[in-house]
């Protein structure tokens, strides 16, 4: 188990490198150069030569790949081209904001979701309930998250007035993180964290139903129904056992929702990680928007190692090799 | 004292002698595909999948005739002023946008950016994926070390945070999009396919075809690949619906091909200049237009995965 833990970690770590590494040479060799944007027209050479050194811009691009490694296993992300401060000092409020939507709006939809697909891989196999619910579910899975967005903001922000459809609110007089627990958060709050239940919703019953209707047929189940045990614990006893795929799913999904409910932080302009992105890419930022994708993707390799993990302390099943 | 060994007992490929060569022959990969695509259309969702998308393919090759304007063309009202945001009218019969185009030549226009990007993207994410997840799965070794070392840092790169930095970076063109799609995609195809393959192989049958003298390729096409043809077309599938959703996603934020008008950017458009709640009339049509196409994949993939899980089907 221990080798198993270490050799899962050393291998997160080279992924992380690996990403690393893709990312700074995509930036660096991309038609676009990020000089250009920097170095406003009328600079002296002093002052040119100054401004590159100061955003590691000088030397082959194997020196600068070495200073910028060296860099960030200091922790040290650079500076935005923007907001002329510490990149790490813009992403870090970003990462709690967008984690608030991002984290209940998973677990409520894998909630919402695994209590529908049970009731749905339960019903009688091809009868109403089951059709119905299989084909409404497929076809919410295939609503783009934008247009979810666009529905909700245009029917209970624009129309019915009912909900604020753009960003936090005002923090006013509370700092810190009391900002959190006002009402005027959760009143912003809820808009964007319907869509995102929205959006996880289908899939999660889709995944919990077939886990319901592979395991109703198996023999303990059978054992169950002939101790007399009522149906809705029977179904209960398919159901927990189908919770296995949903809860390893939930890691992976959370990274993946991190990084796509960029969409959603976008049309409700939530003050994310992921709308930060957009806007760095759109002023041409490379710092910023660097620092942004590096973040996505290193809570995707913290997020599948910990369901690897996970999933051994669930299922008994599983042997660590 | 060695016996040289009888040539005529080992069924070859070729030999069509006898009741042995049938199994070894296999079968041909287009009627596996045929078999494939017929249990599909058995399901009734996947049916209504069908009539959807072959409705949406007849309106994309038509566009260009059906298309009352050039969906870059500014209406102009009787006193030569532009013609912003009308609601729907025999002229216009969608209505116009804020800009004064034509929304039903604009919409029309969409069907053919969200089925090209869909089809381009099927054939080349279907031949890359299937050609490494086969490869790497029948022959295992060097070659599945390094697909597979390749995919785990492929499967850490957060797609849509990607497809936005690299499409940014290229230049917002509807080949780079493509490209970023195909780049992004091939990478869960390969494995999923891979894995299928994996367990084909030590199929009894494929054994005795080897131990016949059946040559590598024979194998791959006429056992393994009718075989796996299911999962392959699951993803393929699957992937036509992701990347129209990507396409549609960057186009949202900005990242549109500007000579192309998709669904996406009509929705850009219509949101970026707060038009949402007035102009119904143009943020209706690609949004359902999108979800009718992704749905009718997800209903005609769902009807694949059904077949691909023995345990799923209805006893």
């Amino acid at each position: 188990m221990r080798a198993y833990i270490l050799r899962r970690l050393a291998q997160s770590v080279l992924v992380v490198w690996a990403v690393t590494t893709i990312m700074f040479f995509m930036f660096r060799v991309m038609p676009a150069d990020p000089t250009a944007i920097l170095l406003e027209r009328g600079l002296t050479d002093e002052a040119r030569q100054a401004l590159l050194e100061r955003w590691g811009l000088t030397g082959s691009l194997w020196d600068q790949y070495i200073a910028y490694l060296g860099n960030l296993l200091q922790g040290d992300f650079g500076a935005s081209f923007f907001y002329r401060k510490p990149v790490w000092e813009v992403l870090f409020p970003l990462i709690v904001n967008t984690l608030w939507i991002a984290v209940p709006g998973l677990l409520l939809g894998a909630a919402i979701g695994a209590a529908i697909g049970t009731a749905v891989g339960w019903a009688r196999r091809g009868g109403k309930l089951e059709r119905s619910g299989i084909f409404l579910a497929t076809v919410i899975r295939g609503v783009p998250n934008f247009v979810i967005g666009i529905a909700l903001l245009t029917v209970f922000s624009s129309t019915l007035g009912w909900f604020p459809g753009f960003g936090m609110g005002d923090p006013g007089e509370t700092t810190g993180f009391a900002r959190y627990l006002t009402l005027d958060f959760l009143h912003h709050l809820t808009l964007p964290l319907v869509a995102v239940i929205i959006y996880f919703l289908p899939e999660n019953l889709l995944l919990m139903r077939s886990g319901v209707v592979e395991n109703r047929t198996e023999d303990y189940i059978e054992l169950v129904r002939a101790k007399g045990v009522p149906q809705r614990r029977v179904a209960w006893h398919a159901a927990r056992n189908s919770m296995l795929p949903l809860i390893t799913w939930l890691f992976p999904a959370l990274a993946e929702t991190i990084a796509g409910i960029v969409v959603i932080e976008i049309v409700f302009s939530w003050p994310g990680v992921g709308r930060e992105l957009v806007l760095a890419v759109t002023r041409q930022d490379y710092p910023l928007a660097q620092a942004a994708f590096f973040l996505l993707a290193v809570m995707i390799v913290l997020a599948n190692l910990a369901a690897d993990l996970v999933y051994g302390k669930l299922d008994p099943r599983v042997v660590y090799k | 004292m060695t016996v040289a060994p009888d040539p005529a007992p080992v069924p070859g490929p070729v030999s069509s002698s006898g009741a042995t060569p049938i199994t070894i022959r296999g079968r041909s990969p287009w009627a596996a595909a045929w078999d494939s695509l017929r249990l599909m259309m058995r399901d009734s969702f996947a049916l209504i999948g069908v009539v959807v998308l072959s409705v949406f393919v007849v309106l994309a090759v038509l566009a260009p005739w059906l298309a009352p304007y050039d969906p870059f063309q500014a209406m102009m009202t009787e006193a030569g002023r532009l013609n912003r945001l009308s609601p729907p009218t025999a002229a216009n019969p969608f209505g116009t946008t804020g800009f004064g185009q034509d929304v039903l030549s604009q919409f029309l226009y969409g069907f053919r950016v969200a089925l090209m990007v869909g089809l381009v993207a099927a054939v080349a994410v279907g031949f890359i994926s299937t050609l490494f997840g086969v490869l790497s799965g029948y022959f295992g070794g060097l070659v599945d070390d390094v697909l597979m070392r390749i995919t785990d840092v492929a499967l850490s790169i957060p797609t849509l945070p990607f497809a936005i930095v690299a499409v940014a970076l290229l230049g917002p063109s509807i080949e780079n999009i493509i490209l970023v799609i195909t780049i992004l995609f091939w990478r869960n195809g390969a494995r999923i396919i891979r894995s299928a393959v994996l367990t084909e192989k030590e199929r009894v049958y494929v054994k005795w075809a080897r131990a016949a003298g059946a040559s590598h390729f024979h194998i791959i096409m006429r056992h393994i690949l009718p075989n796996v043809f299911r999962v392959v077309f699951l993803w393929i599938t699957m992937s036509v619906a992701f990347a129209i959703l990507t396409e549609a996603s960057l186009s949202f934020l900005g990242l549109g091909d500007p000579k192309a008008i998709s669904w996406g950017q009509m929705l850009n458009t219509a949101f970026s200049s707060g038009n949402l709640r007035t102009a119904w009339w143009w943020v209706v049509p690609p949004s359902v237009a999108l979800v009718l196409l992704v749905s009718s994949l997800y209903l005609i993939g769902r009807a694949y995965e059904e077949q691909t899980n023995p345990r799923l089907r209805r006893r």
